[in-house]
C-alpha cells in the first residue's frame, strides 16, 4: 500500500481546532518535524503554546486517531512539547526582563484576600506543568513570598546584579529577601516604584516562560509602575466572595483596563469551608460573588479556592499546597486556575504590541 | 510622528503639535493652577523637535523632545482624538 504524503497528514491534522485560539493547529504552526517513513510510520512534534495546556491529552489522542486512520499509516508517534511564545515585542528589550516570555500580575485591590497565597500556588502549579517560572513579590511594605516559600535567604550579588532565590523549582525575588527580619521598609510612593523597577532590571531573571508578579493591594504606585514598565501579558484579580471584597476587586480590574492590561479573569478565594467535625460545607464569606462580578464585567471566571486549614498551614511552613498536598481540594483548585491562566496568556501571546520606529 | 492604527487609519503628527498638546501636569497645570503652556506664547525650536518615543506599558506613548522635556504620557485614545497635523490644537 502506498505511503501517505506529509501533505495528507497535515490535511487531517488541520481538523484539530484549538478551542482557545479558534483556529486549526496546523495553521497555528503547532505541528513540527513531521516525517513519514518509507514503511508508513508517521512521527511529528505537537508544539503547544503552554505546557499547562488544558486540552493537551485530547490533542494527542485526536492526532493519533486522525493520522492512524489514513490508509497506509502503520504507526503514529506524537511528541508533545510546549514552547511558550514571547508575549510582545518589548519597547526596550535590552533593559527590562529580556528573557521573560509572559508576565502575569496577580492583584486584588483589597488587602487580605489571599493574593500572595494565590500567586505562590499559581507559580508552583505552572512550574509543576513543566514551565520555567519566576515569582516577583512587588509588595514592598508587606512582602510575604519569603515566608510562604520557606526561602528566608539573602540574595547573592554577582557583577552588581542580584541572583534570584531558588526554592521549589521557582526563581524568587522579594523585598523580604533583600531586607530580612523585622526591619520595615519605610518608603514614600515614588520609592516603591523605583524598588519594583529595580527588582525587574537588577535581578538576573534569566529566561523564564512565566514571571508571576504578586502585587500589593491598592490601585496606586505599585500597580501603575508595573503597568507602565512592562507590557504585561495580563492580570489575574483575586477576591473573596463578599461584596466588600468584590467591589474593590472591580476597581482594581477597571484600573488595569484603563491601562490596557488584559484582565485574565477573576479568582474567588476562601470560597467555602468544609467543617472537619461535621463535614458540612459552610460559605463563610458568601459564595459566587467573584463569578457574578466576572459575568457582569465580561471577564472570565478562573476558579474558586476553598478556605482550608492546609493551605494556611503550608503557607506558614513555607511549602505551597500544590506541592505539599497535591490531592487536596485546594491544590486541585489552584492547578485548575493555573491551567486557565496559562490558556488565557497563550491567547494573549498572539496579540501584537505597537511597533515603534525612531528615525 | 506617524501612527498607523489597527484599523488601518494613518495619522501624521508634527513635533510642534505634540509639544503643545503635552498632557503632563507641568504643561497642563494641576489643581486649578494653569500650566506652562497656558503661560507662554512661543516655544524654542528644540522644544518642538521630537528626540525619542517609547511605549508606556501598552496604553500610551512617552515622547521625549530635544529640549529634554519628556514627562508627557500620551494615551492612545488621546492621540487618536487629536486632529491631524497643522491645526493649532489645544492652544
Amino acid at each position: 500500500m502506498a505511503v501517505p504524503s506529509s501533505q495528507q497528514v497535515l490535511q487531517v491534522l488541520a481538523h484539530i481546532q484549538d478551542p482557545d485560539l479558534g483556529r486549526d493547529v496546523v495553521s497555528l504552526g503547532m505541528i513540527k518535524e513531521l516525517e513519514v517513513s518509507p514503511l508508513g510510520k508517521v512521527s511529528f512534534t505537537f508544539e503547544l503554546t503552554t505546557p499547562a495546556c488544558p486540552v493537551r491529552d485530547r490533542f494527542k489522542t485526536q492526532a493519533q486517531d486522525l493520522v492512524g486512520e489514513i490508509p497506509g499509516v502503520t504507526g503514529v508517534d506524537v511528541r508533545m512539547t510546549a514552547n511558550v511564545r514571547p508575549a510582545f515585542m518589548r519597547p526596550k528589550p535590552s533593559e527590562i526582563l529580556p528573557g521573560v516570555k509572559q508576565t502575569i500580575a496577580v492583584a486584588s485591590g483589597k488587602g487580605g484576600v489571599g493574593k500572595s497565597t494565590v500567586a505562590v500556588n499559581l507559580a508552583a502549579a505552572l512550574r509543576k506543568s513543566g514551565a520555567e517560572v519566576g515569582l516577583l513579590d512587588a509588595d514592598i511594605y508587606g512582602p510575604s513570598v519569603p515566608a510562604m516559600t520557606g526561602s528566608r535567604v539573602v540574595p547573592e550579588q554577582v557583577n552588581g546584579r542580584l541572583r534570584p532565590i531558588e526554592a521549589h523549582g521557582l526563581k524568587l525575588m522579594s523585598f523580604g529577601h533583600i531586607y530580612p527580619g523585622e526591619q520595615p521598609t519605610i518608603y514614600r510612593g515614588p520609592m516603591v516604584g523605583k524598588a519594583i523597577e529595580a527588582m525587574m532590571v537588577q535581578v538576573d531573571w534569566g529566561s523564564l516562560d512565566y514571571l508571576v508578579i504578586d502585587l500589593p493591594p491598592g490601585t496606586g504606585d505599585a500597580s501603575l509602575t508595573l503597568a507602565q514598565a512592562v507590557p504585561l501579558t495580563g492580570v489575574a484579580i483575586v477576591c473573596t466572595p463578599q461584596d466588600v471584597a468584590t467591589d474593590i476587586a472591580v476597581k482594581a480590574l477597571q484600573m488595569f483596563r484603563k491601562l490596557n492590561v488584559t484582565p485574565l479573569g477573576l479568582i474567588e478565594n476562601m470560597s467555602w469551608y468544609v467543617c472537619p467535625s461535621c463535614g458540612n460545607r459552610h460559605e463563610i464569606f458568601s459564595h459566587g460573588g467573584a463569578e457574578s462580578a466576572a459575568k457582569r464585567l465580561g471577564v472570565p471566571f478562573l476558579g474558586a479556592v476553598p478556605l482550608e486549614e492546609g493551605i494556611r498551614e503550608d503557607a506558614d511552613s513555607g511549602v505551597p499546597v500544590v506541592i505539599s498536598r497535591p490531592d487536596s481540594a485546594g491544590a486541585k483548585a489552584f492547578e485548575h486556575i493555573a491551567s486557565q491562566v496559562a490558556a488565557r496568556t497563550s491567547i494573549q501571546s498572539f496579540r501584537q504590541l505597537p511597533v515603534i520606529n525612531v528615525h | 510622528m506617524e501612527i498607523t492604527w489597527e484599523d488601518g487609519h494613518k495619522v501624521s503628527y508634527s513635533g510642534e503639535q505634540l509639544r503643545w498638546a503635552c498632557p503632563c501636569a507641568e504643561c497642563r497645570g494641576e489643581a486649578g493652577a494653569p500650566g506652562r503652556l497656558a503661560r507662554v506664547t512661543a516655544l524654542n525650536p528644540e522644544e518642538l523637535r521630537i528626540h525619542d518615543v517609547t511605549l508606556v506599558g501598552q496604553y500610551a506613548l512617552q515622547i521625549a523632545f530635544e529640549s529634554g522635556h519628556a514627562t508627557g504620557i500620551y494615551t492612545f485614545p488621546y492621540l487618536r482624538a487629536m486632529k491631524p497635523s497643522g491645526g493649532e490644537l489645544l492652544r
